[in-house]
């Protein structure tokens, strides 16, 4: 029947007025992404088409809020039907009418094609967020109502009690689990048939069936689920249980944190009753069963078998040592199964099904499905039932639909309390019970804790300990004491006290506290600190040796978190709250105390700190790099900094080798103990990147030179046309009585591609190409530019190449748009400029044409398969044709690499991951102790922040290894002395947007492209910070 | 809550019916705590309270394991478990007093000291954790002057941690009574806390979002 | 009541088939009987989240709208917890929707708008969709 019959059905029944009833809805997603990818005018087209076609009124368009798969807009869901188009055009709105809605069918171009299989999926509900899961034990969630008996019964509810009870012997049942291959739901996996035969064998003349309710697990609510949503499920299973084990009798010991489930359950229970399926002679055999609640008074230690028993007896829930196992002494003595929630609704299933059926998903050795909660910092929290074996990617990210608010996947947390955290290089791993133990987790009972880059692990080790110390029984020592023992070590790191030994110290106690302690809890307790050791341990380092926690979490390391990110150490709330009083001399010697490319920084910096601000939990973050920027425009030339001057110091000879944004920082640092270092540029202009790489539309030279200008009035020497390698070497400037020398010498090399046709004209290096048109001021330029790769070298000189006047431009990048390195602001304005991003996609060869001049890029379309250790999915090659992508010039910005070997002349100067500098994060120390080095020549590119950061703390070590000791002045934390009231509420304003110019003025000039802000905007932005730092500096 | 089931559901059509259902799944979605609570709403005198002890005593005493139901009863009746009311217990299951006593120690649910009119229990369950759980107990300590544990001075408040409610979809998640509120965030604190008592005193100024 | 007046015992397999039966053709939408089912989702999540509100403002809604081919029942969490208080409406031979963050006047307007006026209310839709259907 056709909904049109429904309306006018529903109109004779009812007597309700007719009214017409659209035949068909188009559902438009109007969610922020949608709307920023043109749904507006696609909706628009799609109305003129149906007016077109005299179907206004048969067809309704709405507009729904965002359906989360941003990606694909614009999106048209069609109904009746789900059909679902992503990336409508408004161009394809004829098509969509005259095909679809006229004549009924589907435009298969527009369908949602799966990223891997390419396979088209037309139903919504196809989409792998719905499609990955496979309810099974679920299979009744939200579909009944759960206290009414004679719905289960509809869904075929207690068929497999009556088969097992009328058709089956115990051995018969126990047979059909054990070729299930059924493992206990719980968390250790324990094969379930083989537990009810363990006791189905055991001498007694009574025997108990025990349902696992307590879900201890902070972080999982499977079994509250099932019990609220499916009751029956579960006594289904214990009948059957109890019947293959010849018990009479069955507790479910449920926690009384669960009210709902409790009487979800009571009242289920009582409709048995009513039904005769529990009771007397039930079925008319001899078969008898009753069921008790025992209901449980907060222990988390209750969830272990043995202390569970003790429970339900009425004594304190202490564990008892194993054997006699429950199979032979539990309950009273009396042999018993324990079996959980989940395991126990899962079992009616396969005597129904059959255990092919249940083997028919799953694994080999975890056969059928599991359900999770996934929740933490994850978009989809829910409950999901997926088949094991499933990539623990997938669950996150199909299911899941990924990390909210732009964050980092850090880690996933399985098993809770006795589990571990499982890091993004272990996204492939295989959701099974041996898989996840391979990688120090376990299943577990299904919680799934999603952590983001905001989460320490540390932090999150001590929490756990915290939970466990808590809920030891304190039966045993090793558990009592030595967790307790572990808490202090793990919370004295939090609290910045950490000492050299104590990640040993941790690792030893917790493993004997696994090998000594008296039940499961006790001996899994050390698991999560274990394994965060084991996959973050450099995040431990970081917090013993730096006092550092990159997360921002252990507070008492920082004053607040967006100085705790920033690489240079800024004191954010010090110079912004300055700001807000119209302070700008001291706002600008409080940011130059710490950081002295303010101006450069308040056009560049990709602003860390605006990540971790606080406020973004109120509304948004504080626009910290525009309140800098209109900071610098108050100042009209540099204020110098606090130098103390040393003639000691100013007679030593300290070279700076690269006058790049490290090199620069590191001057600085050095003048303001009284140095007098002479940097030396390898190019005729000083600044690195920044003057050679960042096109002027981002930053504008006068600034750059103003802030160099600032340094070498500070002292420093700049000598340019100075190349190491070229002019001089290391020895040489040992020999010309240099004592230290700092190598910021940056990662200057453009990385080919390695495919045919790369050598040869047309065909430039972004690097190259950048730094001949900022240097030179003008480079070859054709119409038609394919730029390749993702990174900010590949944005700017896209950027650049369209300014100089390419018609067209295209990036071409293998991986897709939310993988790009680049800074996501600069893709949405090369976007916004006209530029097309061309994703997954990667060039194959260079076509040439007869004269040996480019035409155009063989591209080959990728997809998305496993996830590699950076945790994003790999682009592996499509199954599609290789198609060309027209151009006449192609510049390739696909990576930056140092060449150092020429550089070291003799000298040998250690060289760690892919051949950079090797040097100590904290210190720039290298090999040869008066060689230090930081910046991209150490890390690779990196950003400008980053490099500053590790110029100061060079100059620390400078300082250090040729004076003895640390005068680092600067960092000290004092008190601004800016007017704060603590008592008041927030200011209510959201953050002020930034004026850019217009788009039809930037792509033809090199003008800045962002604007400044008006004073009131300013000020009332700067006021918009929550001062995090309030009460935290020592006097 | 024996009544035939799935009535309300069938019948759902008649107006009349539907209002009925929805006074009985109100009552009964708040389960034990409602049954538990109208023994203590209104103000029994001692020898009732006693009264209704001795009648759960009576119909759990013969069965096994009856020391925790009584206790978990017990109370209920009482809001806590004075000294008094274990030892009576104590005599009445014949058990030795250190029994019981070492029982009550060990379960969280027990609580030996009167607590305040609404117990607020902040979830710290990993999934609260990880979204922000610890910055909302923190501003409630700050807004409160109490620590975990402990009740106000004018016993409106007291302060509990719970490890999961199983809510995590919610998360960060907090009660107060049987309410629950979901994602809250710590400057939503003085606004939640004054629902239950018009002025909240402020002991160390207000809410510091650092946390 | 006492189990005396209650149901008859179940006895066997045919007993489970004869209830599955009758129940099927209770609770089924068919042109005769109900046209419109709602299920409120009440979990403890989606109480938590104020589903009470939400199977009140149905019944009300219900109850002033005098019809009687629209059934309101309750079932357990459906499993997107993000998006509690959820209600899936389902209309005789048309896609189940899940509505989704609803409080007791998105309902009233679910009620009105879906139930009465036959329209989606599309800021509220979580879903559409055989997958949702209760």
């Amino acid at each position: 029947m056709s909904p049109a019959t429904t309306a006018s059905d529903a109109t004779s029944t009812e007597g309700t007025p007719t009214m017409t009833i659209p035949r068909i809805h188009l559902m438009m997603c109007f969610g922020t992404g949608c709307l920023s990818s043109g749904a507006e005018k696609v909706r628009d087209a799609l109305l003129d088409e149906l007016g077109a076609h005299d179907m206004a009124d048969e067809v309704s368009i709405i507009e729904t809020g965002c359906n989360g798969f941003c990606a694909g807009g614009p999106i048209v869901v069609v109904y009746p039907g789900g059909v679902f188009y992503n990336h409508v055009k408004p161009e394809d709105a004829a098509e969509i009418v005259a095909e679809h809605i006229v004549k009924g069918r589907p435009v298969e171009r527009l369908m949602y094609r799966h990223p891997t299989s390419k396979a088209i999926i037309p139903l919504y509900q196809d989409i792998p967020f719905f499609a990955r899961q496979d309810l099974r034990v679920l299979r009744n969630k939200g579909r009944i109502a759960a206290e009414s008996i004679e719905e289960y019964i509809a869904r075929d509810g207690y068929q497999a009690f009556a088969k097992a009870l009328t058709e089956m012997t115990p051995q018969g049942i126990i047979d059909e689990i054990k070729t299930a291959g059924l493992r206990g739901r719980g968390g250790a996996g324990f094969p379930t048939g083989l537990k009810w035969e363990f006791c189905h064998n055991a001498e007694g003349d009574k025997k108990y069936i025990l349902c696992n309710a307590d879900e201890g697990d902070p972080g999982a609510f499977m079994d509250r689920s099932v019990l609220e949503a499916d009751p029956h499920a579960v006594i289904e299973g214990m009948l059957i249980g109890a019947r293959a084990i010849g018990a009479d009798e069955g507790y479910v010991y449920c926690r009384a944190e669960y009210p709902l489930a409790l009487e979800r359950l009571e009242s289920a229970m009582a409709d048995c009753r009513a039904y005769g399926l529990l009771g007397e002679g039930i079925f008319d055999t001899d078969f008898s069963f009753d069921l008790h609640i025992a209901r449980g008074s907060g222990a988390f230690v209750c969830g272990e078998e043995t202390a569970l028993m003790t429970s339900i007896e009425g004594h304190r829930g202490e564990p008892r040592p194993r054997p006699p196992f429950p199979a032979h002494k539990g309950l009273w003595g009396k042999p018993s199964v324990l079996n959980n929630v989940e395991t126990l609704a899962t079992v009616a299933q396969i005597i129904r099904n059959g255990s092919e059926w249940f083997r028919s998903v799953g694994t080999e050795r975890s056969p059928g499905t599991k359900i999770f909660a996934l929740s933490g910092a994850v978009n989809n929290v829910g409950l999901v039932e997926v088949p094991l074996g499933i990539p623990l990617g997938d669950i996150i990210y199909e299911i899941g639909g990924g990390i909210p608010n732009g964050k980092q996947y850090k880690a996933a947390q399985l098993g809770g309390p006795s589990g571990g955290a499982i890091p993004k290089e272990h996204l492939n791993v295989a959701v099974d019970f041996e898989s996840l133990q391979e990688v120090g987790a376990i299943m577990g009972s299904g919680g799934l804790i999603v952590m983001d880059e905001d989460t320490c692990m540390v932090d999150m080790a001590r929490f756990f300990l915290d939970f466990i110390q808590d809920e030891s029984c304190g039966k045993c020592p090793p558990c009592r004491v030595g967790t307790k023992r572990m808490l202090e070590i793990v919370t004295r790191i939090c609290e910045g006290q950490g000492e050299e030994g104590d990640i040993e110290r941790l690792v030893s106690l917790g493993h004997t506290i696994q090998q000594t302690a008296l039940c499961g809890l006790g001996q899994t307790a050390p698991n999560p600190v274990l394994s965060m050791i084991r996959h973050f341990r450099e995040e431990w380092e970081q917090h013993i040796h730096e006092k550092h926690c990159e997360a921002g979490v252990c507070a008492n390391m920082f004053i607040a978190r967006c100085s705790n990110a920033c690489p240079a150490s800024v004191n954010v709330p010090g110079f912004v709250s300055l700001v807000g009083e119209q302070r700008f001399d001291e706002a600008l010697r409080v940011h130059r105390d710490r950081n002295p490319l303010a101006s450069i920084c308040a056009r560049v910096c990709f602003h860390p700190c605006e990540s971790k601000c606080q406020r973004a939990g109120l509304d948004s973050p504080v626009a910290i790099r525009h309140v800098k920027r209109f900071m610098v425009e108050q100042e009209s030339a540099p204020v110098l900094p606090e130098i103390q001057a040393d003639p000691a110091n100013a007679a030593r000879k300290v070279a700076v080798v690269g006058g790049g944004p490290a090199g620069l920082s590191c001057a600085f640092f050095l003048a303001r103990l009284g140095y007098k270092p002479t940097v030396f540029e390898a190019e005729e202009k000083a600044g690195g990147m920044l003057v050679q790489a960042i096109p002027a539309y981002r930053l504008p030279r006068p600034e750059l030179e103003r802030e160099i200008k600032m340094i070498e009035d500070m002292g420093a020497t700049i000598a340019c046309g100075k190349a190491l390698g070229r002019d001089f070497t290391l020895q040489s400037l040992k020999d010309e009585g240099y004592e230290a020398v700092f190598l910021g010498v940056g990662a200057p090399k453009g990385s080919t591609i390695g495919i045919p046709g790369e050598d040869g004209p047309g065909v430039y290096d972004g690097l190259s190409f950048l730094k001949e048109y900022n240097l030179t001021g003008s480079a070859p330029m054709g119409k038609k530019v394919a730029v390749i790769g993702g990174g900010n070298a590949a944005i700017d000189a896209a950027r650049t190449a369209l300014r100089l006047g390419a018609e067209e431009v295209r990036i071409l990048y293998r991986r897709t748009r939310a993988q790009m390195p680049a800074w996501a602001e600069e893709v949405d304005a090369a976007d916004l400029e006209g530029i097309q991003i061309l994703t997954l996609v990667a060039p194959q060869e260079i076509v040439r044409d007869g004269q040996g001049a480019v035409t155009g890029v063989r591209c080959r379309e990728m997809v998305l398969g496993d996830y590699d250790k950076s945790g994003r999915r790999r682009p592996v090659s499509g199954h599609d044709p290789d198609f060309v992508v027209e151009a006449d010039t192609v510049i390739a910005a696909i990576g930056q690499w140092l060449d150092a070997e020429p550089l070291m002349d003799g000298v040998k100067v250690g060289l760690g991951r892919k051949g950079y500098f090797a040097a100590d994060r904290t210190s720039g120390r290298t090999s040869e102790p008066w060689v230090f080095a930081g910046g991209d020549a150490v890390t690779g590119p990196a950003s400008v922040v980053e490099a500053i950061g590790a110029g100061e703390k060079a100059a620390v070590s400078i300082d250090e290894y040729l004076t003895g000791a640390n005068h680092a002045f600067w960092r000290r934390s004092v008190d601004i002395g800016t007017h704060f009231d603590p008592d008041a509420d927030p200011v209510e304003y959201d953050r002020a947007a930034v004026e850019e110019l217009p788009l039809e003025q930037r792509v033809c000039t090199f003008d800045e492209v962002e604007c400044g802000w008006e004073a009131e905007v300013a000020l009332a932005e700067a006021r918009r910070c929550l001062r995090c730092d309030y009460g935290k500096y020592c006097s | 809550m024996s009544g035939p089931p799935n009535e309300g559901h069938n019948e759902g059509h008649h107006p009349a019916d539907a209002d009925q259902r929805t006074i009985d799944l109100k009552e009964s979605d708040m389960g034990e705590e409602v049954r538990q609570c109208a023994c203590c709403c209104e103000e029994a005198s001692e020898e009732e309270l006693l009264e209704r002890l001795d009648a759960v005593i009576d119909e759990y005493q013969d069965k096994p394991g009856a020391l925790i139901p009584v206790l978990q009863m017990a109370q209920g009746i009482y809001g806590y478990l004075p000294e008094a009311t274990l030892k009576h217990i104590a005599t009445r299951l014949r058990k030795p007093y250190s029994e019981v006593a070492g029982v009550v120690g060990f379960y969280s649910f027990f609580s030996t000291v009167p607590r305040g009119d609404n117990v607020i229990r902040v979830c710290l369950g990993t999934a609260c954790y990880v979204r922000g759980g610890k910055a909302v107990l923190d501003a409630i300590k700050s807004r409160l002057g109490i620590d975990v544990g402990e009740t106000t001075e004018d016993r409106v408040f007291s302060l509990e941690v719970a490890r999961c409610f199983g809510a995590c979809g919610l998360a960060p998640a907090m009660s107060i009574g049987d309410e629950v509120y979901k994602r809250v965030r710590p400057s939503r604190v003085p606004e939640i806390l004054a629902k239950y008592r018009e002025t909240a005193p402020v002991e160390e100024g207000a809410l510091n979002v650092a946390g | 009541m006492s189990p005396a007046d209650g149901p008859q015992k179940i006895k066997s397999l045919a007993d489970l088939q004869a209830i599955k039966t009758r129940t099927q053709a209770e609770t089924a939408l068919r042109e005769d009987g109900y046209h419109v089912r709602l299920t409120v989702h009440m979990g403890t999540c989606g109480i938590a989240s104020g589903s009470r509100a939400v199977l009140a403002a149905a019944l009300e809604e219900l109850n002033e709208s005098g019809r009687t081919d629209v059934r309101v029942t309750t079932s357990g969490c459906i499993g997107a917890c993000e998006h509690e208080p959820e209600m899936t409406v389902e209309v005789l031979d048309e896609e189940p929707v899940l509505y989704g963050d609803l409080d007791a006047e998105t309902t009233r307007q679910v009620f009105q708008e879906h139930v009465l006026g036959g329209k989606l209310v599309p800021k509220l839709v979580v879903s559409l969709g055989e997958g949702v259907r209760p």
